[in-house]
């Protein structure tokens, strides 16, 4: 039996919904670059280019690279050239005016593209290295991350019951005509699960599954605002009074398992109520955590935090199609 | 009130045609002061807020996040509640109230109200001050006027409606919950 889930676990990956920044390519630069034909003049063209051009916000990128198999193997950072002199042809003449520095050294000019941003995660790393060598800070849970290797497979097995129990949820709420969405929220450290709710937007119209798991958290604490008893696909556990959050940040720490991408409304509610992570299984439409928008790395917000996607994307994915069969069947009703 | 001409509009033609006129605005909007400076007195979060469809009040709201320790129980989701309930009382169709409703809120939406009232079909939504914090109405996302064909329909917004006095109230009840001025969170 452990053999057969522990295949279940291998039909998924989480992979990490990162910020524009992170996920987007880097924007590529101009600038000229030069051989060095004497290479005993180079730390001394070093140092003169970069009072001549200190290549300001680029300390990312290596004044000097070797190149392999070339006449002249090392080629230096003149400047960008958008800082170059207006002219028809470059020259080194041009780009150094007499007096700053010497020219002793250095062979013809020419274009190379370089960053204009220090690479954040590995891929974009790999993509401007081959433009220009660029020094990389490298965040190694990321580089993991989108590996799709960050959890290890008894983190994985949880993550599997967690999403279960979401999926569960939401046929659950499926079968009373509501949207088939649940919502799981769990605090990771007890490794226990706090609240399970499904959509219910059928009786209002705002009872998505994040919004009822919220509401059902609250309840957990002593507090809360709705009567979810009636649903039996609803529920929460109970803390004892000792653990119930005196603030009303109450789902610091915790993780929410959700079968699709949260709406913006939902999303929101999350950054709210200060969310620890958010692991969600497909994407949707108007989704706020990678597809129309990524709230939880939104500059100007207040709280960030993880997202992942993927949870077994499969079995998400498959709850459209119940939801589907149930609009088809609704429409012919009506017509 | 809720014709059936009305529920099959377009929700551009109907934010279109539904405005309220100037003194409508006045007058709404001083009964949300009022009520933002009720909270103020009672130490609580100084935002009145009210939703109103065919001159009459049919939802009202202010913050209730800590007595629920609910965070998203903001006045907007208590009031759009409240507009629910009215609804079913009086046996009304919840979309079709909706599109002919107005929101008057003396500080700009959050992302998360805003989206709830594009949910709904709101059709407009007077406010006061920017909200720099968490407005959903284009001080931090354009929640208001974006194209989010699943999230219900876009929402006219007419702000700035005495909107040094809100700040004012806010400032005011911040610096009485919170003397020394550390980051505090800003419950709307
Ligand atoms: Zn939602
Ligand atoms: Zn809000």
């Amino acid at each position: 039996r452990w053999k057969g889930s522990e295949c279940d676990t291998d039909s998924w990956v989480a992979y990490p919904v990162l910020s524009d920044e992170q996920s987007q390519d880097v924007e590529l630069i101009e600038a000229f670059a030069a051989p060095i034909v004497d290479k005993k003049e180079t730390s001394r063209l070093v140092r003169e280019l970069n009072g001549l051009y200190p290549l300001n916000g680029l300390q990312h990128i290596k004044r000097v690279r070797a190149v392999k198999g070339s006449l002249h193997p090392l080629e230096v950072l003149v400047c960008l050239v958008s800082e170059a002199p207006d002219l028809k042809e470059a020259s080194i003449d041009s780009l150094l005016p007499s007096g700053g520095v010497k020219h002793d050294g250095l062979g013809q000019p020419f274009v190379v593209t370089v960053p204009a941003r220090p690479p954040l995660t590995r891929p974009q790393f790999e993509l401007v290295r081959k433009h220009w060598p660029t020094s990389f800070h490298e965040d190694k849970q990321v580089t993991v991350a989108l590996r799709g290797e960050l959890f290890s497979p008894p983190q994985k097995a949880r993550m599997h019951t967690y999403m279960t129990s979401a999926l569960t949820a939401a046929r659950t709420g499926s079968e009373l005509g509501m949207e088939a969405v649940g919502a799981v929220m769990v605090d990771p450290v007890m490794e226990r699960i706090i609240a399970v709710g499904h959509d219910c937007r059928g009786d209002h119209p705002l009872h998505h599954a994040v919004m009822v798991c919220i509401d059902l958290v609250a309840r957990s604490q002593g507090g809360g605002c709705y009567p979810f008893d009636r649903y039996p696909g609803c529920s929460f556990q109970k803390l004892p009074d000792a653990e119930a959050s005196p603030q009303p940040y109450i789902c610091t720490g915790y993780d929410l398992y959700v079968t699709r991408e949260p709406c913006v409304m939902c999303a929101m509610a999350l950054v709210h109520s200060r969310i620890g992570r958010v692991f969600y299984g497909t994407a949707s439409a108007d989704g706020a955590f990678g597809s129309k928008y990524k709230i939880h790395s939104q500059k100007d917000l207040n709280h960030r935090f993880e997202v992942y996607k993927g949870v077994l994307g499969k079995q998400c994915e498959d709850l459209n199609c119940v939801d589907q069969h149930i609009n088809n069947k609704t429409s012919q009703h009506s017509r | 009130m809720g014709t059936e001409e009305g529920r099959y509009r377009l929700s551009a033609d109907s934010a279109e045609g539904f405005l309220p006129s100037d003194e409508e605005i006045e007058k709404w909007m001083d009964s949300a002061f009022g009520m933002a400076k009720d909270a103020l007195e009672n130490g609580e979060v100084p935002v009145g807020c009210l939703m109103v469809y065919n001159d009459e009040v049919v939802g009202k709201g202010r913050n209730e996040v800590n007595e629920t320790k609910n965070a998203t129980r903001h006045a907007e989701m208590v009031a759009l509640d409240q507009l629910l309930d009215w609804c079913g009382g009086c046996s009304l169709d919840v979309s079709s109230v909706c599109e002919r409703t107005a929101l008057y809120v003396t500080v700009e939406p959050c992302i998360m109200c805003a989206a709830a009232l594009r949910l709904l079909n709101i059709p407009v939504v007077v406010y006061g001050c920017r909200n720099e914090r968490f407005g959903g109405c284009g001080s931090v996302l354009d929640v208001s006027s974006a194209d989010l064909p699943q999230t219900g329909s876009a929402f006219k917004c007419v702000s700035g409606h005495r909107a040094d006095e809100a700040v004012e109230m806010l400032k005011t009840f911040y610096k009485q919950e919170n003397p020394n001025g550390d980051q505090k969170l800003f419950f709307c």
